[in-house]
Formats: structure tokens, sequence, C-alpha cells
């Protein structure tokens, strides 16, 4: 028994581990190196007994050290071999995630309420109250409570439904400052959206069923200033960058003064183009300081408090951030139309 | 409203701003200018020309004409006007060259139409004037259209000289007033006015004239009246409008020799009355109609229209001028009442100031005298009022003024400002102006401090106020739940793959019909714009139907959603409006099951652990559009709150739909529930399955609350695994298998305790005659 002769025991071992190519011929490799009964280092360790005692020490470290090489061998092998298997498995599981995935795509908003949403939270956090009123209202709500009695001639700036009974689809969300002015009393800041009905003909731009925004500030001092602001805060932030606005006459009884508001068109910035009709200024939305009378009807003392009131139309808006160029898409339900947005 | 542009200048000496310009700074400071367009443009080197001779061309009935037109020379020009002919003096307008007919035609002779002066294009104008001579008083003009909706308010307006007064103001200016009230007769009316109610007719003027002749008016009147979109008539008439167009006061000439004896009397129609109208058309009167009315019967109706029998006619030789003041709102009534709309009404109904109905008289006496020559006043003005003394000043303090526009502006500029608009300023006390109103704004428009702050504000510039925020206590805006919650079952459904769509708001009786509703329990639309949609939606779902049956032309399978409000008549008061969200899936293939359960899920996920309930006896009553055996009650924590059918297959063309109606209303009521925490279970459950045979058609679900109902407290969970049919299990059974868990929260049940919760439900199910699989 030599030295050498573990050496080559451990070499030759070493060279059946790396020649097995499958599970089956490094287990045959296992047995025959390690095997309990067979193998080639439990024979050797059997006749160590034969040795003698100074030598069997030196010789027990020498077959230690190559029965570990062995065992280590055996296990990198095994891993190697558990690896193979493994990458196979996942090589067979390939799929094709170009296919496109089950189940439905995700929905749509409508773009009338997604203008809306963000309208609603621009103005939450600026302390405005979002309220609701109904489609059909009282005609005092939609009319006198506004400053305009019957028989006023500015009951034809809006031709009305009028419903069986004396009630009228609202033909403004303007409806709601009244009934805001009586749920909430002075201070208040507030917005409603809503849809509202113009008993006019359909074409491709005019609608009787529009929606729009009232918002309404009361206050100790409100002036046209502050009014001023929050058209410029509201424009720049639906339109995403500075907006320049400015304020002219324009006659609403529930406002006096009373103004249109025109926003420097987007498109060409105001140099003129066929959108502003060459004008530079595209008109947005009515506003003005609220109307004393409208103030007292709600029970507001006018000398107290004053406001602002402003009505955007959001169909109009929507059309102008869009191009959309036929009204009539909005309420037609064409899910080709709807999935843009 | 029409202004002409000429007009405008000949009323404010010294304007010089070109049209353009002009309209801005009246949109900017005044009212809505919605454009503006050139009129009469041909006529701007047109000239009298004579016809020397005249040719016919063959083959054509037009002429070759030799015309002698002044200062362009001898011309040729080809002419198809029925009454070219040789000598005579006709418009020649220099248009340039052109060939017709085979002849180079030099210019037009042209009709007036041609022009802009009438609408007459009856053949060329002929004309009394000197060869070369220009056309009298017609030069080429610009129209500033106004937008009416927003002179709304300002009835001076609706005439050239209340906006020339605006011009000046905005320009510094002086305008110069064409009316020299100087010319009204002293003297004793010939004619006698009585006026029934001074509230209906606060005043009533009038003058007679003798010698008039009628006869077409001069060139520049048609010119004037055509360019602001009016017809000329005669000079008689063509002169009320002018003056109406100029000074807002609208006015009507009666014949006098047609009126019965020597008053005039302004009265409520009798009941029934009769009227036949200058339109031609026969009224019907009642007494809220405010006539003009002579011995034998009404003669006009008051602020809208004259009447037939008294009009002025080519023998008129006498006339009464009426310049009267109405009150707005009667005469408005009337002419929504009648339907009938004119210049007169227009005007009236913004309520016009009583002092401008003699003006009108003033300056109808000398055109008149311009338009008819030889033309005598008869006697003085007949000039009923009612006197009311002028209003109180407003009191405007100026550092209110300066809050409400959110600048400072320097008194004497307000001053200034306020004079120009012919406004008295005194300075009543410190800092504060006692502002007297003149008469044409006092009527309705300027009547508190407000309505100054916008004259002020107008003036100086809207652009001169900076934004700024304003300084109020920071505060959390009430909330509005219902909104809010409708925002999320928003996102959820498009989180699940619905699309959004908005539906009108009408429906037709057939519609209503169509889905089970009675006709007469909606909402009734008095003037609808169609009869299909005289109706309210009390329901969403005639719109979802039409959205998928539009839709499915287009796709194979979708899905849609809306949320919007069931409008539901009431005995009194405004109807209940009950917030709804209506879903559909729609799938061309296949059984229709999949869409049923896909929108149970979407319903689940609103309304976690809601229960589906189907009709237990047959299909539903009253409702036609659902499949009749497929289609559930839903009910969450015990109240019904919404619908999951099929649409009936017959209501589509081709596939099917499973359609979802919810209340959202009742949904966000319930959904409103505090959460509590329980401990997490710290010991293991354990499950069991069991297998109940029954008859095809019985609902899992009733067999789960079956087995439900002989579980002992420990059971924590039943759930549906799976059900089978076929061999061994006879024709017309099916079973049912449901995994049953059961637990503790102090310990690990024992396998007897688990076995003796499952032999309770084997009994209590097989003694309700159910056989178990086990």
């Amino acid at each position: 028994m030599q030295p050498d002769s573990i050496r080559q025991l451990e070499a030759d071992l070493l060279a059946r581990i790396a020649a097995a190519t499958t599970t089956e011929e490094l287990e045959a490799a296992r047995v025959a190196a390690v095997g309990r009964k067979e193998g080639a280092f439990t024979q050797i360790a059997k006749e160590m007994g034969r040795l003698a005692p100074e030598d069997r020490r030196q010789f027990g470290m020498l077959l230690n050290a190559a029965r570990q090489k062995v065992e280590e061998a055996l296990e990198a092998r095994k891993q190697a071999f558990a690896d193979a298997v493994l990458r196979a498995r996942l090589d067979a599981e390939w799929i094709d995630l170009t296919l496109p995935a089950p189940g439905p795509r995700r929905g749509h908003l409508h773009p009338i309420t997604q203008i809306q949403r963000e309208l609603e939270d621009l103005f939450i956090s600026l302390g405005f109250a979002v309220l609701d009123g109904p489609e059909v209202e009282t005609e005092y709500h939609n009319f006198d409570a506004l400053n305009i009695p019957p028989d006023h001639p500015a009951r034809d700036m809006q031709d009305t439904f009028w419903l069986e009974g004396g009630n009228l689809l609202r033909t403004h969300t303007s409806a709601v400052q009244v009934r805001g002015m009586e749920k909430l009393g002075p201070p208040l800041r507030m917005i409603a959206p809503g849809r509202a009905f113009r008993n006019e003909s359909v074409d491709a731009s005019h609608e009787h069923t529009f929606y729009q925004l009232e918002g309404m500030m009361v206050d100790r001092d409100v002036s046209v200033a502050h009014l001023l602001y929050f058209m410029k805060t509201l424009l720049t932030s639906i339109f995403g960058r500075e907006a320049t606005v400015r304020l002219r006459p324009g006659y609403f009884p529930f406002v006096e003064p009373g103004f249109e508001l025109d926003i420097q068109c987007l498109i060409c910035g105001g140099e003129g183009c066929p959108v502003c009709k060459q004008s530079g200024w595209v008109e947005l939305l009515p506003c003005g300081l609220v109307n004393p009378n409208v103030l007292r009807m709600s029970g507001i003392d006018p000398e107290q408090w004053n406001g602002f009131a402003f009505g955007l139309g959001l169909t109009r808006l929507v059309m102008m951030r869009y191009g959309i160029d036929d009204i009539r898409q909005l309420q037609g339900g064409d899910l080709r139309f709807l999935e843009q947005f | 409203m029409k202004f002409s542009y000429n007009w405008l200048r000949e009323l404010v000496p010294g304007l010089d701003s070109p049209p353009g310009d002009l309209a801005s700074l009246i949109t900017m400071k005044t009212a809505e200018c919605e454009g503006i367009e050139a009129a009469g443009a041909p006529l701007d080197r047109a000239c009298a020309a004579r016809v020397e001779a005249v040719e016919p061309i063959p083959n054509s009935h037009h002429v070759k004409a030799t015309v002698d037109a002044g200062r362009y020379g001898r011309v040729t020009v080809v002419c198809g006007a029925p009454n070219c002919r040789a000598g005579m003096i006709a418009a020649y307008a220099p248009v340039g060259r052109k060939t017709i007919l085979g002849v180079e035609s030099d210019g037009m002779l042209a009709s007036a139409a041609e022009l802009g002066i009438n609408r007459d294009h009856s053949g060329v104008l002929e004309l009394d004037e000197q060869v070369g001579a220009p056309l009298p008083g017609c030069v080429p003009d610009h129209i500033i259209e106004i937008d009416n909706k927003s002179i709304t308010h300002r009835p001076d307006l609706w005439g050239h000289v209340g906006m020339a007064r605006e011009v000046a103001a905005i320009l510094g200016l002086r305008m110069r007033d064409p009316v020299r009230a100087a010319r009204l007769p002293e003297g004793a009316a010939a004619i006698d006015v009585q006026i029934a109610d001074f509230q209906l007719c606060p005043r009533y003027s009038a003058l007679v004239f003798d010698n008039v002749t009628v006869r077409p008016s001069p060139l520049w009147l048609q010119y004037r009246l055509n360019a602001i979109g009016l017809n000329s008539i005669n000079n008689i008439v063509d002169m009320t409008n002018y003056l109406m167009a100029e000074l807002a006061q609208p006015m009507h000439a009666f014949d006098a020799d047609l009126l019965h004896g020597g008053t005039i009397f302004v009265r409520p129609a009798r009941g029934g009355e009769q009227l036949r109208a200058l339109n031609g058309d026969q009224y019907t009167l009642e007494p809220a109609n405010l006539v003009i009315a002579d011995a034998a019967g009404a003669i006009a109706l008051a602020g809208v229209i004259g009447g037939m029998e008294s009009a002025i006619g080519p023998k008129t030789t006498r006339v009464v001028l009426e310049s009267a003041n109405f009150l707005a709102s009667s005469v408005r009534k009337t002419s929504a009442a009648l339907k009938l709309r004119t210049d007169a009404s227009m005007r009236f109904e913004k309520a016009q100031d009583p002092a401008n109905t003699v003006r009108a008289l003033a300056r109808a006496i000398e055109l008149l005298e311009e338009l008819s020559p030889g033309v005598r006043l008869v006697g003085g003005l007949a000039d009923r009022k009612r006197e009311t003394p002028p209003p109180p000043p407003i009191e405007l303090p100026l550092a209110w003024l300066d809050r409400k526009l959110g600048r400072a502006i320097p008194a004497v500029e307000v001053r200034g400002i306020l004079e120009r608009l012919e406004f008295g300023v005194a300075e009543s006390a410190a800092g504060v102006f006692s502002v007297t109103v003149p008469s044409w704004r006092a009527t309705k428009d300027i009547a508190i401090k407000d309505d100054l702050v916008e004259e002020v504000g107008r003036m100086v510039g809207y652009a001169t106020i900076t934004p700024r925020a304003p300084l109020v206590p920071a505060a959390v805006p009430p909330p509005n739940p219902e909104r809010r919650f409708q925002h999320d079952v928003r996102e959820l459904f498009t989180a699940l793959g619905f699309n959004e769509v908005y539906n009108y708001s009408f429906v037709s009786e057939d519609q209503a019909r169509r889905f089970g509703l009675d006709p007469s329990c909606h909402v009734r639309v008095a003037n609808p714009i169609a009869s299909d949609q005289a109706l309210l939606r009390a329901s969403l779902i005639p719109g979802i139907w039409k959205n998928i049956a539009e839709n499915l032309k287009h796709r194979d399978s979708f899905r849609l959603f809306e949320i919007g409000v069931e409008i539901h008549k009431r005995e009194r008061g405004l109807p209940d409006e009950v917030a709804h969200l209506a879903a559909a899936v729609y799938e061309r293939q296949g059984d229709g099951v999949a869409a049923l359960f896909e929108l149970k899920r979407a319903a689940e996920c609103l309304m976690p652990g809601a229960l589906v309930c189907p009709a237990e006896a047959g299909p539903a009553e009253g409702r036609p559009f659902e499949h009749p055996a497929r289609a559930a009650d839903l009910l969450w924590r015990g109240e019904k709150t919404g619908r999951l059918f099929e649409l009936h297959p017959t209501l589509l063309e081709t596939g099917r739909a499973a359609i979802l109606d919810i209340d959202l209303r009742a949904v966000e009521r319930l959904a409103a529930v505090e959460k509590k925490y329980a401990p997490v279970r710290r010991f293991p459950s354990s499950a069991f399955d069991l297998s109940v045979v029954a008859g095809e058609r019985e609902l899992a679900g009733k067999l789960q609350k079956r087995i439900a109902e002989f579980a002992s407290p420990l059971v924590e969970s039943i759930e549906f695994v799976r059900q089978y049919s076929g061999p061994p299990l006879a024709a017309g059974q099916k079973s049912v298998s449901f995994r049953v868990t059961a637990g503790s929260s102090e310990r690990t049940l024992s396998s007897e305790e688990v076995a003796e919760i499952r032999e309770q439900i084997i009994q209590g199910m097989r003694a309700l005659g159910y056989e178990l699989r086990v």
C-alpha cells in the first residue's frame, strides 16, 4: 500500500466521475468510490489495520483528503446534472409573450368624465365644495332666483324644455348656485358640474344636451381681480400651460358686471388662425360678479357679502382639447369614438 | 342688430377709426361684435350714364348698349335687363371688361339690387341725374353686426344714436344729436288720445300730417335701410323704420282718413276682438293683448304690429304718426302668445325710454319735409303720459368700487368715464359720488351701484386689473359622498374592461313600453324637439340597448356602461332622480353564459356578498325585454339593489347581451358600514366536501343555504366546488359539491368534532329528501 496508489485511485475516480454522462453512470461511480460495501475507499480503509501505526496516521490523512476530493467532485457533478435538468425544463417552458393577454382590455372613461374629474380635483384643492342639483328643475331655481323673471327678454337666450306640470329641464348648471347658497350659506366656494339642456336642433356644433361646470364664490370682498385669478388658474390647469385671458362685457342677468371671458388662441398663440377666426381669441366662458338681487333672493345680505360666478362649458372644452369636430359624437355611444380617450 | 359705419360717422364727427378697429373697441367696451360686412361695394365708382343706342344680340334676350358713362367715356356694355333702352339714364358701374355672348362688355348697367340699394333686380336702376354724377347719398359702407344677446339689457343700443353715444364715450369724442326738439309744434292736438292703463302704456305721443305724398323713398334712404337689413316700402313707412334704427323708437303711421272718429284709444283688447295685421294674418285677441283702437275697433297691436285696415297706401294724404311707449313685459307676452316677433316688439321688450317718443316725432317732422315735400303739420303735439319722478341718484362709494374691481381708480377718472356716458356726477360726501342716470339708461339697465361698477370697469378696461388670489381662511370643503362613490364605480368598471357611454335623458313612448314601463309614469316634455323624445327616461336600459344595437355592427364583443339618473314622476314637486349604473356585455358568439357571470362578478366587486336571486315562479311579469330563464334580482344587505339579466334574444339582430342594472343611491347608502378588526385565527381549520344530488334546476345557491341551516356555529364557510350531471346520475339530476370549512378560535378541532359537524349536515339534508354522495 503506497501513497502513489492512493493518488492513482483518486485520479481514476475523478476521471470516472468526469466521464459520467447520466445520473446512472454517476451513481455507479459513486458506489465504486464511496459505496459502503464495495467502494474503493471502504476497501482501503479496511486494509489500513495492516499498516504500521506510525504510517497509519500519515496514510489516513492522505486517504481522507482523497476521499473528500472525490466526494466534492461527485456533489459538483450531481449539481451540474440537476442544473441541466432544470435548464431543460425551463427551456421547454418557453412561451410567446407577444401573444395578446386574455380577458377584456381596460375600459375608457368618457372624455367629459375625465375633464370633469380633473376640474373637481383642482377646485377641491382650492377649497371648493362639489355640489349636485337635479336635472329637472323648478322655474324658480333656473330663472327667477337668478334674476330672470318671467317675461324677461333674457329668457330668449336659453331655449327651454318645459315639462308638463311647469317644471323644466335645467338650461344651465347655474341653477345649482341657488341650491348651493340655500344649502351652504355664506361664505361659500362651490362648483357644480353636470348636464344641462337647451331646446335646439342637433347638428355638428349644436346639442340639446351638454355639460357645464358652474362655479361660485361668496365672501366678504370678492373682486374682479379674484375672479381673474381663478379663471387663469383653471385654464392654465386644463390646458397644461400658462393661459392668457381677457374679460369683455357680457350680459347675464345673474351677474353684474357680467363678462365674456376669452382665452388667447392656443393654436396660433394670438397671431390669428381659422380656429379663432383670425381674432387671436376664443370665447370660452361667461362669468361675473354675482348680482346682489341673486344673493338677496337666496337670503344673503349683499351689503355684507358679494361674490363671483362662472359657467364653464365642459362639452366645448373637451371638443377644444381633443379637436373633436362633431358634438354629436359625445352622446353617440360609439365605442370607436369613446375608446380613443 | 346691424349698425352702419357711415351712419355712426355722421353721428360722431371726428370718428376716424377704421371699421375693424371700431368693432374691436365696441367688443371690448360695450357689446359683442359678430362680424363686419361690406355693403354697397359696387357703389364705389358708380355713376349715372346715358344709354345712347341699343342693338340686339342674336339668339339671346341680351342687348349690346352703347353708353355715355361720363368720366369713363363711351363704353359698350352687354345688358340683359328688360328695361334697357336708348335714351334712358341708368346706373353704370365700371366693374371691368369681360366677353359676354361674344361681345366685349366694359363695366355693367346695374340693378338696384346689384348696387345694394334695395332688393329690386327686375331691371337696371333708372336715375334722374346728370351723366357722370355719382348716385346721391350712396357710398360704400360697412355693416357692423352686434350680437343681440349682448344688448338685451341696453334698450338704447337698439338704435344708431345709442351706439354713437357709446362710441363717442369710448373715443373721447362728442356725439351730434340729430334731434331738434324745438321742431315740435305748439298748440292743441288734432287728435285725442285716451290711455286705459298708464302701467301698460306709460306714454303715447302722436302728430297729424296732411298733404302727404306716398311714393318711393329716395335712393339714399332705400340704401341705408337695405344695408341694415330692412325692406324699403314707401317714403312714409321707410321714415318710421329709419327713425327706429336711428333712435330705437318704434313708430307707426296710420292713414288718418281710414280711422273712425277723432280719438285714439290705448286699451286691452276685448275677448275675441279681431285684427288683420300688416303681415296679412288675422289675429283673435284677448284682454291680455294691448291694442291701439279707434271708435270702430282695434287698429294695431300695441308695440308689435299695425293693422291692415288703416295702413298707408298710395292714396294716403293724411297721416297719424304714433310714437309711443309700452310696458316691456306686456309687449313680450303678446308677442310670445301670438308668435309674432317684430322689430318693434324686440325693442319694446327691452324697456324703451318714454322720453324718446317726442324726440322721434321732432325728428320725423324734419325727415317728412325732405321725403314728402309740401307736407303740413295739423295741430299740435298729442302727448299723453304718466308723470313719474326721475329715479333717485345712485350713491357710489369709490372705495367700494375699488374693492369690487380689485384695483384703485382715481376719482377724477371715474367722474370722467361717467360723464362721458352722460351720467350726472356730484360728490355727495367725501369719496362718494351721487350719480344721476340718463333717461335712456334708467328704464331697466342701471338701477343699483353694481351697475355702475360695470360702466367704470368696461371703460377703464378689464385688462388693467391684475389677477389676485383672495385671502380666505383655509377650510376643508364639505364632502360629496354620492359623487365620490359614483366616481369610484366608474373607476371599477373601467378597470373591469367596461367603456363609459353617455346617453340622452329622453325616450319615446314606444321605447318606454318596449322596456316594460308605463308611459304615464314618465315625466313628459311639453315642447319636445321630436315626438320620439317626449318622455324623460325612467330607466337607463333603453339607451344601453341602443348602444348595443349600434356597436354590434362594428364589434364582435364589447362591454359598456353608463351612470345616469332615472327620473321618476311624483305626484307633486320635482321628480325623484335616482342614480343608476347600467352595464352590458355583448358577445356575438357563444351561449351567453360567460357574459352573465362576468356581470355577476362585476356586481360582486361593487357589492361584496350580494345575492343573486332568480325568479322562482317563472319569467318576471312585465319585463318582456328579459330572457325569461336568465334573469335575477340582486340583493345586498337585505335590500333589492339591482337586476341581472340577459337581453331577450329577439331584441338583437345577432349575438347575446347580458345587462346589469344597479341602484347606486341604494348601494351607496348600504356601502357605508364600519369595518371592524377580528384577530386572525391561530388554530388550523378543517375542511370536508359534500355532494348533494338534486333536481337539474334546483339552485346551487339555495342548496348552499340549506346546508348552512344545518351547519354548526363552528362552520366558517361553505363554498361551491363543482357540479356534475350524467351517468351514473339519473336523467334530470345533478350532483352539486360544496366544501365545508370548520374551525375554532380557541383550539384545533378534533376529528370527532369535525365528523359530528359533517354528520349533522348529512342528516339534515337527508331529512329534507336529498341524497348525499359523501
